[in-house]
């Protein structure tokens, strides 16, 4: 196995799969944000975005908080430190590969 | 790769997507000009030329800015497209970045100002004012909305043409003046001009995005 094709292996598959990037991407670019906004910036349906929202708390990625805004409820969600460790070792590990 | 680092980009460019920056912008220079031109159309004693006068004007223009960006963040945006809260260190660095530009454009432009009563290249200011916004407009927000590209060239254009005016049209706009003993008509003329030009098309500008906004995103029924 050369040193490319290992590299790529080691790739962190929570975050390597391209629906889950995109979402912890954007939140690594914020504090916070809530499900509407990954909604209309990754254009998934709810049902993939909560689906892909588990797998990443499952994984201690990310953080989902229940609050308020003004009176309505709202989903908030924010990367862990964990996520964010997680994100930047996948960044650097695929410059590497590439 | 690339598309990882451009999804880095968005967040800050959702920051400016209803179009609510560049209306706060442009607010901001009407109020100076208005302000500019109370100044310069009252008497020198008047209200309008107390220092404690321009501190309550940009308080006031400061909270109106604030409270109205709020209001159109939360009931406007947020429920069409969704909350972004920002990280402190992506807010007070371009507020840092801001900062130092105002101070820099309040320099280049008492330094022109200056320029242009000892000389005769009465309109200074227009220049060095117009390639400095038209510059930060381009990296600021022209780099994520390509249209807003034309919004730039037209600052540019609009401070040339500001610069290249007979100084007897500019002069108009401050003539008979008290200020016109400490400076040339025609460079506070200038000044006016290019506060009133900044301000209509970021105004313009703003209001596109917005309605655009608007006309393309909607609420949906609920999480």
């Amino acid at each position: 196995m050369n040193r490319q094709t290992q590299t790529f292996n080691e790739l962190d598959r929570v975050i390597h799969e391209p629906g889950r990037l995109m979402i912890v991407a954007l939140l690594f670019a914020v504090d916070r944000s809530d499900f509407l906004y990954l909604q209309h910036e990754t254009e998934m349906n709810k049902g993939t975005l909560s689906s892909h929202l588990s797998r990443l708390e499952e994984a201690g990625y990310v953080e989902v908080l229940k609050t308020y805004l003004g009176k309505v409820p709202q989903t908030q969600l924010r990367l862990t430190e964990a996520g964010r460790a997680a994100f930047q070792q996948y960044r650097k590990k695929l410059k590497k590969a590439l | 790769m690339d598309q990882v680092e451009s999804l880095l980009k968005r967040p800050m460019a959702y920051d400016n997507i209803d179009g609510v920056g560049e209306l706060s912008i442009g607010f901001m220079f009407l109020s100076f000009a208005l302000l500019g031109w109370l100044q310069v159309h009252t008497p020198e004693h008047s209200i309008w030329n107390r220092m404690y006068v321009l501190f309550i004007w940009v308080g006031l223009m400061i909270l109106v800015i604030t409270l109205g960006s709020k209001a159109i963040k939360k009931y406007v945006t947020y429920p069409r497209t969704g909350f972004v809260k920002y990280r402190t260190r992506d807010t007070i660095g371009p507020l840092i970045v801001v900062l130092i530009i105002a101070f820099g454009v309040s320099a280049l432009a008492a330094t022109g100002l200056f320029l242009a009563t000892r000389s005769r290249w009465n309109l200074m200011p227009a220049l060095p004012f117009g390639l400095l916004i038209a510059a930060s407009y381009a990296f600021g927000i022209g780099r994520t909305v390509r249209w807003k590209w034309a919004v730039a060239v037209s600052m540019l254009l609009g401070s040339m043409m500001i610069a290249v005016l007979p100084a007897r049209l500019t002069g108009i706009l401050a003539s008979g003046s008290w200020v016109t003993t400490m400076f040339r008509a025609e460079s506070i003329g200038a000044y006016l001009l290019c506060a009133m030009l900044y301000g209509v098309v970021f105004l313009i500008s703003g209001g596109v995005s917005f309605g655009l906004y608007l006309r393309h995103t909607q609420a949906p029924g609920g999480q």
